[in-house]
């Protein structure tokens, strides 16, 4: 059981200054238009954003450079801390962690990544549009994966440890682990959590939860796809900002090396061939693959969510294609 | 961790030996640097130094490990290029990867093969793997469509294939010329011309989507039972390591949970042909 600890705000500011020499600290800070994970330097500290829902860019861009040389690149990692991650990006790593480091085919650059990355969850004190985590069985706080976390309550911080890395790094920011901690969240964070969970269920009680979503994709006239891809560009947007999506391109580079580019089935050719054959040619039938591979294709295969509720599809759409209007839509 | 190496980096292997099989079908004898050896069935990623890469199944038999040959058919950007390729060219090679042929379950079977244009390379591969353990089946049959005669690759193959007891080999073209002396049509007809002791047979195909296609249905119509039809499937496979995406078939990745799956496992899924 993790225990919480209860420090300063100043102190804790002071903490993260000692590290900012020895880890790359990236954490939450409002940029002119969107919450987004900063490089932190001391002049950042005080404007780190504490326990605020979804950072516009998904957890998955540390660990999955949009484009990366898989043969010759290094795999000697700089130690990086990342703070303020919300329980939905943690959840997708479920999936991309069963995906990259599987045992037959392990990806080294995802590897050396994952390794070299401390995580800090947080908790998420209010809703953002769109937030629907909960109504696919995750919380809107950090469960798995997290080696660390930060909330803030009434200008003090409080910290849990998670794994040996978060244990190892708050040692060193502090000196040592504090002796006296509770057992428990603290309540006034429980209560936050009963809140918010509250207010999320209440506002997606329309949405159909995984299962019935699955049910619903799998189910779905052919009509449906055709009236909601209408509105489709095929920008990939979706997919990019997607914390689960995981395709890629293998571009050719002289001596045999080899740059991963992150991809998405939402472009044309996705999947053509050769001879000329391509099974996922019309738009409607890409825009359908998209939501199988999310809600039945990945969590099949892999035992694990492949959509976490984040919400950003929905925000990053320029056709302003809602997906859980279409879900909604397709349970009625 | 059990895999240490680098997933995506390949081996080299040079080019010892060009065949011209066909007007657009060329066979590349490579010899890898380092050790390789391969299933029937399984196929490789073939890269092209800075140019791209490509996927195929080899088109040799297993058994032989100090060289391994790749048929292939110009289709695309990277094949035009490497059908330009002479003797002492290096090639970057990357596997092999996938679901093989599982010629343990065709002990004591009949098989019909059903192969079409360029779809005859992993097919080749699987002949001598049949023709190493040809005491332990019942009887082999190939049957072969091609464009015209001069599209019809591995020629010596099949007078090889004759002269085997219980092997034999029927070809048909889609355009016959003056000396053509087989079948004209397509290839599916060819089933209509042999024998097969259903209870105890197993069909394999392979080919281009069309052929797969009414062959696979041809064989339904024949009475194979649908988890006994082998098919190849063929898909934009990338990466070959279940990762890039790009040979989605339904919930399967091609390149890794096949490129040979039953008919029965892959019927439900969209998009198969």
């Amino acid at each position: 059981m993790a225990k919480y600890y209860e420090l300063e705000g100043k102190a804790w500011d002071a903490a993260l200054a000692g590290i900012l020499g020895s880890y790359r600290v990236y954490a939450p800070v409002m940029g002119v238009k969107a919450l987004d994970y900063e490089l932190i330097t001391a002049a950042h500290i005080p404007h780190i954003v504490y326990n605020t829902p979804k950072p516009v860019v998904p957890l998955k861009t540390f660990f999955l450079p949009v484009k990366e040389n898989v043969v010759a690149g290094s795999t000697q990692i700089h130690p990086t801390v990342i703070m303020g991650i919300p329980g939905c990006d943690l959840g997708a790593l479920d999936l991309l962690d069963k995906f990259f480091l599987d045992e037959e085919y392990p990806d080294h650059y995802y590897a050396s990544r994952r390794r070299a990355t401390i995580l800090i969850g947080t908790d998420c004190y209010s809703l953002a549009d769109h937030c629907h985590c909960t109504s696919y069985g995750l919380n809107p706080y950090p469960e798995n994966h997290l080696d660390m976390s930060v909330n803030r309550l009434n200008g003090h911080i409080w910290l849990s440890v998670h794994s040996e890395k978060g244990e190892q790094l708050l040692s060193g920011m502090l000196g040592s682990v504090p002796s006296e901690g509770l057992d428990e969240v603290p309540e006034e964070i429980k209560q936050i959590r009963q809140r918010i969970k509250r207010e999320l269920e209440k506002k997606n009680r329309k949405l159909p939860n995984y299962q019935e979503t699955t049910d619903a994709v799998l189910n779905a006239e052919p009509s449906v796809w055709h009236t909601f891809s209408r509105k489709c560009v095929a920008c990939g947007a979706c997919a990019t900002i997607c914390p689960t999506c995981t395709c890629f391109l293998l571009i050719d580079r002289p001596g045999f090396e080899k740059v991963r580019q992150m991809d998405a089935c939402q472009y044309p050719g996705f999947e053509r061939t050769a001879g000329g054959e391509d099974p996922l040619k019309k738009l409607e039938d890409r825009f359908r693959n998209r939501y199988l591979c999310k809600y039945l294709y990945r969590p099949e295969k892999y035992d694990a969510l492949a959509c976490t509720g984040c919400g950003r599809c929905i925000e990053t759409c320029i056709g302003k294609i809602d997906k859980n209007e279409l879900l909604v839509e397709l349970t009625k | 961790m059990a895999n240490n190496k680098n997933i995506y980096k390949p081996i080299k292997a040079v080019v010892e030996k060009v065949i011209e099989e066909s007007p657009l079908i060329k066979t590349f004898v490579l010899v890898p640097e380092e050790e390789f050896s391969f299933q029937t069935g399984e196929f490789i990623e073939l890269t092209l130094d800075g140019i791209g890469e490509a996927p195929f199944t080899p088109s040799s038999s297993p058994l032989v490990k100090e060289r391994f040959d790749v048929t292939i058919m110009k289709a695309g950007y990277v094949t035009d290029l490497m059908h330009k390729l002479q003797p002492g060219a290096v090639l970057g090679v990357r596997g092999p990867y996938g679901r093989g042929y599982p010629v343990e379950k065709f002990v004591d079977k009949e098989v019909v093969i059903l192969s079409g244009g360029c779809g005859l390379a992993p097919i080749r591969s699987l002949l001598y793997m049949l023709i190493d353990m040809k005491d332990k089946l019942r009887k082999v049959t190939l049957c072969y469509g091609s464009k015209t005669p001069q599209d019809c690759i591995y020629k010596p193959l099949f007078s090889q294939l004759n002269r085997i007891e219980n092997f034999s080999t029927l070809r048909t073209v889609d355009f016959a010329d003056k000396y053509w002396e087989e079948h004209v049509g397509v290839a599916t007809v060819l089933l209509d011309n042999i024998e097969i002791d259903l209870p105890n047979a197993v069909a394999v195909v392979c080919g281009p989507p069309v052929m797969m296609k009414y062959g696979t249905f041809k064989l339904l119509e024949m009475g194979f039972p649908e988890h006994l039809i082998y098919l190849s499937m063929e898909k934009n496979m990338s990466c070959g390591l279940g990762k890039c995406g790009h040979c989605m078939l339904g919930g399967y990745f091609v390149c890794r949970d096949g490129p040979v799956f039953t008919y029965d496992e892959i019927k439900e899924q969209p998009h198969i042909w």
